[in-house]
């Protein structure tokens, strides 16, 4: 049900709900904002507010003319003219075009947006003139950023630093993901694009397809096995440790608290000197070095399955405390009537835990669930400390303990792999999202997300 | 009679098992300790678990001889990147969940959506790209580049914090507001009160994310100089050992220390988050 004003004698529509609206409610003055951002702005006599808009058309123009055009033509061509020395030519880097056409890119996207914002500003200012109000005066709309537009004013500057932090980066990376940039194509040499050619070569080189297959494979049993590993060893614990005949209960928390604690990379470096060729447990395995026949390369070359083990073991070790705590704060919710009247009924503790226990906590914990799977899937630091730098036999610069992710790490910032790293982030990126997406549109706390309002 | 026995070997082994896996636990910070006042540096010197001689060498070495391993730097970069970058995420971070916790505007639902895909991108996928950035703007070796990258990406997270917003009931604000205080008055007298101890998580959170971390500051510090603990600790070979153990005791106490101190606020940080996703 659109709403309408009178104005003399024709009606005006008030809100907009398509792009024909959007048109439509407009005077000569609205329709100058469309011609030149700010126009309108200056004609309603909001000085401020219309010059900053025309300055920053100005300044948009200016770039497009100066310096814009030129960078949207080297993101498709990228770069055209090689580096030679011999005629002290300086050559285009491909890399910086990616970079700048990704920026001219997003600096048209920021400036089609406040465009729209000019013009919007521009109609409320004429309905309300309609209506028989003075236009807001520029210290009004100061006021507005503290009230109602809030969140622009707030959001301003993290927006902005994701954008440059993390937003860009990762649309560049995707882009080079269809490049042939690495390898022996670096600058000065010119990356070119390249289709679907980084992907064909995963899926079906000798080397590079066969190490992803394996890689892969691993990478899930890793992620089932130490996620189901340490929910259920963190929950064992917190049930154990809420026992009702466990004295002390917070000296027996202090334990894992202080593994929680340390920082991740002391013990997982300290877990590979304990196992290392001259550690203290080969010391004991070869009765302090006599027996030299005795030791154990737990995680050297060809100790694939004791590598992944214990891979799994020192994640574990870093992870139960976390959701040890979790289930501990979640445990404490639970209505202990529950139980007293399952005593009652005469149910016994395991029934009690299969029935009450677990599926309030399963409830609670299934976000954290996932981001632990996810976490897990992507778990870089623990075969990077325990076997970094390792390449075995048979996997194109990995390990046979390596994730993906560490396989990325080789191959983009070892090796200067940078297309073929890009286009696993890439599959990496929908595998995760693919499992999380499904997951967790479906999980209650997403769909009914006012529900404790 | 049979009821009692079963009792007590119930109660026995749940004894057992905890302390069991108590040792499990502390026993690898045990042997850091030791190791960390052993005489000799070489982990190939060590009778097992055991350093051969004891004595306070390794801590004095620690500090004092810092020509190739400059431990002191490497603490001072830690600690300026920690506290600048937990200063400013956490300003950025509570402001952005606070907002959309609060707030109802246009964007809102499209900014979630970006924020939880932009998340499920594999964190180096960017690395390359950011190490290319830091360049542009010569930010290679400068403790800076590391605290604004930090601190830029930080509004990422806000997951956690903006769930324990949404727990704050709105009729609070309506309230305020019905009065007539505004946004930021709201934020400064209602808000930052009631959120202390998702404040007090999110800084011990961000302040001690820089002191783990290893690969930003192994791409962007490539001078000796300029390492934070992290990576400098990582360069420590075998026959450094007790050198590496005396460094991450005297890094590890005080994190533990503080975690101790707000174990508190963690536990309910960490639980707000997770019933509420």
């Amino acid at each position: 049900m659109p709403r309408f004003i009178n104005k003399g004698s024709e009606k005006v529509k008030e809100d907009c709900t398509s792009f024909a609206d959007f048109l439509s409610i407009s005077n000569w003055k609205v329709r100058l904002s469309f011609l030149f951002m700010g126009l309108g702005q200056l004609f309603f006599r909001q000085w401020v507010k219309g010059i900053v808009y025309v300055l920053i058309e100005a300044f948009f123009l200016w770039f497009m003319i100066a310096c814009g055009g030129r960078f949207l033509v080297g993101l498709i061509t990228l770069g055209t003219t090689v580096a030679d020395p011999w005629t002290n030519t300086g050559g285009d880097n491909s890399v910086i075009f990616l970079l700048m056409g990704v920026f001219t890119v997003f600096v048209i996207l920021i400036f089609l947006a406040l465009y729209i914002d000019n013009v919007k500003d521009c109609q409320r200012t004429y309905l309300s003139t309609i209506k028989g109000r003075k236009p807001n005066t520029f210290k009004e709309d100061l006021a507005n950023l503290a009230g109602r537009d809030f969140p622009k004013l707030a959001l301003f500057v993290p927006l902005l630093g994701v954008l440059i932090f993390s937003v860009i980066p990762i649309v560049m990376m995707i882009l080079i993901a269809f490049t042939n940039y690495g390898g022996t194509i670096v600058p000065p040499a010119l990356v070119d694009w390249n289709g679907f050619g980084n992907f064909k070569t995963i899926f079906t080189a000798k080397g590079v397809g066969a190490s992803f297959g394996k890689i892969l494979g691993w990478n899930f049993l890793w992620a089932f096995l130490s996620t189901f590993l340490n929910y259920f060893l963190g929950l064992g614990l917190a049930l154990l440790i809420n026992k009702k005949c466990v004295k002390f209960k917070s000296l027996f928390r202090v334990f894992p608290v202080l593994a929680y604690a340390i920082p991740g990379f002391i013990t997982m470096i300290a877990f590979r000197f304990m196992l290392s060729l001259g550690g203290p447990i080969n010391y004991y395995l070869t009765g302090g070095f006599q027996n030299n026949k005795a030791i154990v390369d737990f995680l050297g070359r060809d100790s694939k399955w004791s590598a992944r083990l214990i891979g799994l073991a020192v994640n574990a070790w870093l992870s139960v405390p976390t959701t040890m705590l979790l289930a501990t704060g979640i445990l404490s919710n639970i209505n202990g009537d529950l139980y007293e009247a399952a005593d009652i009924d005469g149910a016994s503790k395991p029934k009690q835990f299969f029935d009450i226990t677990l599926p309030y906590v399963l409830f609670a914990t299934t976000p954290t669930l996932i981001s632990q799977f996810i976490g897990n899937f992507n778990n870089f630091g623990i075969f990077y400390f325990l076997r970094g730098g390792l390449y075995s036999d048979g996997y194109f610069l990995a390990s046979d303990s390596d994730l993906l992710i560490n396989w990325l790490y080789n191959l983009s910032i070892n090796n200067n792999y940078y297309s073929i790293g890009a286009a696993i982030s890439l599959m990496i990126f929908l595998i995760t999202s693919t499992i999380s997406l499904i997951v967790y549109v479906r999980s209650p706390s997403y769909r009914k997300e006012d529900t404790y309002r | 009679m049979n009821h009692k026995v079963k009792k007590v070997l119930n109660v026995t082994l749940t004894y057992c098992i905890l302390i069991l896996v108590s040792a499990i636990f502390v026993f690898p910070c045990l042997w850091l300790i030791l190791a960390s006042f052993s005489k000799t540096g070489s982990i190939y010197s060590f009778n097992g678990f055991f350093p051969s001689e004891y004595s306070f060498d390794s801590f004095v070495t620690l500090f004092t001889d810092t020509n190739m391993y400059n431990y002191p730097k490497w603490l001072l970069n830690t600690f300026v990147i920690a506290l600048f970058s937990c200063l400013f995420s956490t300003i950025l971070l509570i402001l952005t969940a606070y907002t959309i916790s609060r707030f109802e505007f246009k964007a809102r639902r499209h900014l979630m959506k970006g924020a939880l895909v932009l998340g499920m991108f594999p964190s180096f996928m960017s690395m390359t790209i950011l190490y290319i950035l830091m360049t542009q703007f010569k930010m290679i070796n400068n403790l800076w580049g590391l605290i604004l990258i930090y601190s830029c990406t930080a509004p990422m997270g806000y997951l956690v914090q903006k769930g324990f917003f949404d727990t704050i009931p709105i009729s609070i604000y309506e309230a305020a507001s019905i009065d007539g205080a505004s946004n930021l008055r709201i934020f400064r007298t209602i808000t930052l009160p009631l959120a202390k101890p998702m404040i007090v998580y999110t800084a011990l959170t961000s302040f001690t994310w820089p002191w783990s971390d290893f690969v930003l500051p192994t791409l962007l510090l490539k001078d000796k100089d300029c390492y934070t603990v992290a990576v400098g600790l990582m360069s420590l070979g075998e026959t450094e050992f007790s050198r590496f153990a005396a460094g991450s005791v005297f890094v590890a106490v005080p994190i533990v220390v503080l975690y101790f101190l707000l174990i508190r606020n963690m536990v309910s940080g960490m639980t707000s988050g997770a019933v509420k996703g």
